[in-house]
């Protein structure tokens, strides 16, 4: 197919498109939106061959997508923000259910007060569900890790959800070259699903999502949901290696950019990685050894790529683009827990930044790596920053003054 | 790299035209990366959409704060305190404005030093396509500044408006305006320089007692501060020797902006009529003409 300029919209609608989706139980909202409209248009237009459902909510939406899923066809949905809010309930249920459905989140901040820029409180509430999380930093690999995500979804390992994560508006709406795979390759990479455990059919009656009674049954559903995820780190592995293969662009469950002769290095999630990869160049030349690793993988939670990525580094400062309220940053405690039991491990840093979209400027960068750079030579780590600008203040402040606030 | 900024009004074509710029550059050979920022999502509010351009990676994402160069496609948008479409540009950038004026006018007008180009693409629209929709003509100018040739532009404008414009004809019309356009401008030496940044300090926010710092509003509504009467492509103008006085036009207006005079005739408040001629459609005895807006002529727009 070759190079287009595609939104990240548009880019998860090619993934669904060659991933040759069955079902589509669909509801929209935005930043998401254009992902269905242009799936519900190649439908219309014959391009595309799937049932798609435009439901009365993301719960029956989710439901429905649980349900499919069940029956054994391969499925896709997508919501944002209070829409994944919305339909929670559902996420935990359908997990359980162990249906290899993939969904798209993008990203957006949650009320209140209510608005549309990102920040990733909407997926990071997901973590504990058992859906798998594939964060991604372009446009290219919103497409590239849908076709990834089924191939992942679907191996008998895992059969777990998986939800792709992109940002409202620095992706979604964002265009870029983007290569399109013909979909002979797609193909030869993921072939039809053949469902080994969950399947509807006439012949062969069964009954899927009972209940329970006794935490010993109980507890043995849970650690295998555990279980399998566990296993998806090895499987997510066995499918990027496949994937180079195939279509020559190489992912991990990390990336590591300027990392391998870091002293200084940044941890960061999604698009705003690309802005904290030309602050590490920036720092580089200003004579800072200084490095980033992004997190693509979240669940799974890739601790042994982690801990092999920050070893001997002197110190490490996590970009929280979420806030958990009354603690911090959410990336920063994992990332603790991730390095507590290493030996000589980094000192670790907290900023939280980009909440609701905000931007996180030049200097908020410089500031971060004088705090780091700081820290080394002091051994004092400050507590949790929240990166905000002066400029930003007197924003803030005349909007208060609108509002009729002091 | 070079950085675009393009502002517009809702329906004008803004974000369309950041796009076909963004694919002309990529037709062209370059990495291109463009997106539209939304605001009220309403037809007639100023609108905002970039393009990036660039022989490297484009290691930037989100909104340009500091362009090489502003497509400004509607000119009241120049003294709008809201839109600023100035702010920001670098040092040695260029300023296209879509007016019937000439640059040296543009610049007193506006206080301008900047290199300012004009072109009223407004009327090349309306006497071309036959409508105000401005997308493929200010992607023109905008490619036709940057340098890129006119094949990439050709196959961007076909590319990118064939999936929103079904009528043939009305394509092929849209495509002749906009090589109008990218003809009647000259390439521009671009030379602004990598920007010197202010500087933001970072700063620790305060704590604020709830009365302040939750989200909600303390002071009685503001809308009628906001006049949307720049926002006009064309005014309706009332003929009172056509006009029945059957009141239809007041009743339809969706503003509430037609008021009735002490002999019973029609007429509307400027200041915050949209020109969204409803009225001018509804009249049932054709007494409403349109009447093209030039709001940079003196006491005919800016009341
Ligand atoms: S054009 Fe007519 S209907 Fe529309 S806002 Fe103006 S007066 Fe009202
Ligand atoms: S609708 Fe036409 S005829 Fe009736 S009052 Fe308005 S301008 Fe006059």
């Amino acid at each position: 197919m070759g190079k287009e300029m595609l939104t990240g919209n548009g880019a998860a609608a090619w993934g669904v498109r060659l991933a040759e989706v069955d079902y589509i139980p669909a509801y929209p909202i935005t930043p998401q939106t254009e992902i269905i409209e242009t799936i519900a248009k190649w439908i219309s237009e014959g391009s595309m061959d799937a049932s798609f459902v435009t439901m009365d909510s993301e719960h029956s939406m989710v439901t429905a997508a649980g349900a499919a899923s069940a029956t054994g066809v391969r499925v896709f949905t997508t919501t944002s923000s209070q829409g994944l809010l919305y339909g929670f309930e559902m996420l935990y249920t359908v997990a359980g259910w162990r249906v290899p459905l993939v969904m798209v989140n993008v990203s957006r901040g949650l009320s209140s007060p209510i608005t549309l820029g990102p920040d990733h409180n909407d997926i990071l509430a997901l973590r504990d569900t058992g859906f798998l999380q594939i964060h991604c930093e372009t446009c290219q690999e919103v497409l590239d890790s849908i076709l990834m995500a089924y191939k992942l979804a679907e191996d008998e390992r895992v059969l777990l959800p998986v939800m792709v994560n992109m940002d409202g508006f620095y992706l979604s709406f964002t265009r870029e070259n983007v290569e399109i795979p013909d979909v002979g390759t797609v193909r030869s990479f993921l072939s039809e699903y053949q469902p080994e455990h969950a399947f509807f059919k006439a012949g062969q009656p069964m009954a899927q999502g009972v209940a329970v009674l006794g935490g010993e049954f109980y507890s043995y559903f849970k650690y295998q949901m555990h279980l399998a995820s566990q296993n998806a780190l090895d499987v997510y592995k066995e499918v990027c290696g496949e994937f180079e293969k195939k279509f020559d662009r190489k992912y991990g469950t990390i990336e590591e950019y300027m990392l391998e002769d870091a002293e200084y290095v940044l941890v960061m999630t999604n698009s705003f990685s690309t802005l904290g990869k030309a602050a590490v160049k920036r720092a580089r030349e200003k004579g800072i050894k200084a490095g980033l690793l992004r997190l693509r993988v979240l669940r799974p939670f890739p601790d042994p790529d982690i801990k092999n990525a920050l070893k001997g580094k002197k110190a490490v400062a996590v970009i929280d683009q979420n806030i958990s309220v009354g603690k911090g940053g959410i990336i920063y405690s994992e990332i603790g827990g991730c390095l507590f039991n290493e030996k000589n491990r980094p000192l670790l840093l907290s900023f939280i930044g980009g909440l609701g979209g905000k931007n996180i400027s030049q200097e908020e960068f410089e500031f971060i790596f004088d705090k780091i750079v700081s820290a080394v030579d002091t051994e004092i780590v400050e507590p949790p920053y929240l990166l905000y600008t002066e400029n930003e203040w007197k924003d803030m402040t005349k909007l208060k003054e609108t509002a009729g606030k002091e | 790299m070079l950085r675009l900024r393009f502002h517009g009004r809702g329906g004008q074509g803004a974000k369309v035209a950041s796009r076909v710029l963004g694919t002309a550059a990529f037709l062209d050979g370059y990495n291109a990366q463009d997106f539209p920022l939304y605001g009220a999502e309403k037809r007639g509010a100023p609108i905002t959409a970039f393009t990036r351009i660039s022989r490297e990676n484009i290691m930037e994402r989100g909104v340009i704060s500091e362009p090489d160069i502003v497509i400004v496609m509607d000119e009241t948008l120049l003294s709008d305190p809201q839109a600023m479409p100035l702010s920001g540009l670098k040092k040695g950038g260029i300023i296209f404005v879509n007016t019937p004026n000439s640059p040296l006018e543009t610049k007193e007008r506006y206080n301008i030093a900047d290199h300012v180009i004009t072109l009223d693409i407004t009327k090349i629209s309306l006497d071309m396509i036959g409508n105000p929709v401005l997308s493929g003509l200010a992607a023109a100018v905008a490619s036709r500044i940057v340098g890129i040739g006119e094949d990439a532009f050709r196959g961007a404008v076909e590319k990118e408006l064939s999936g929103i414009i079904s009528d043939r004809e009305l394509l092929v019309k849209n495509t002749e305006a906009a090589l109008y356009c990218y003809n009647a401008i000259m390439p521009v030496q671009i030379k602004t320089a990598e920007s010197i940044r202010e500087g933001e300090n970072v700063i620790t926010i305060p704590f604020e007692i709830a009365l302040v710092s939750s989200p909600a509003i303390n002071a009685t509504g503001n809308t009628p501060l906001r006049r949307t009467g720049n926002w006009r492509v064309f005014r309706p103008v009332w003929d009172y020797e056509v006009c029945t006085r059957c009141m239809t036009c007041v009743a339809r207006c969706p503003d509430g902006c037609i008021h009735v005079n002490e002999d019973g005739y029609p007429y509307a408040d400027y200041d915050n009529c949209k020109g969204c001629l409803i009225c001018v459609e509804e009249c049932p005895a054709k007494a409403i003409n349109k009447v093209r807006e030039m709001h940079s002529r003196s006491g005919e727009g800016d009341r």
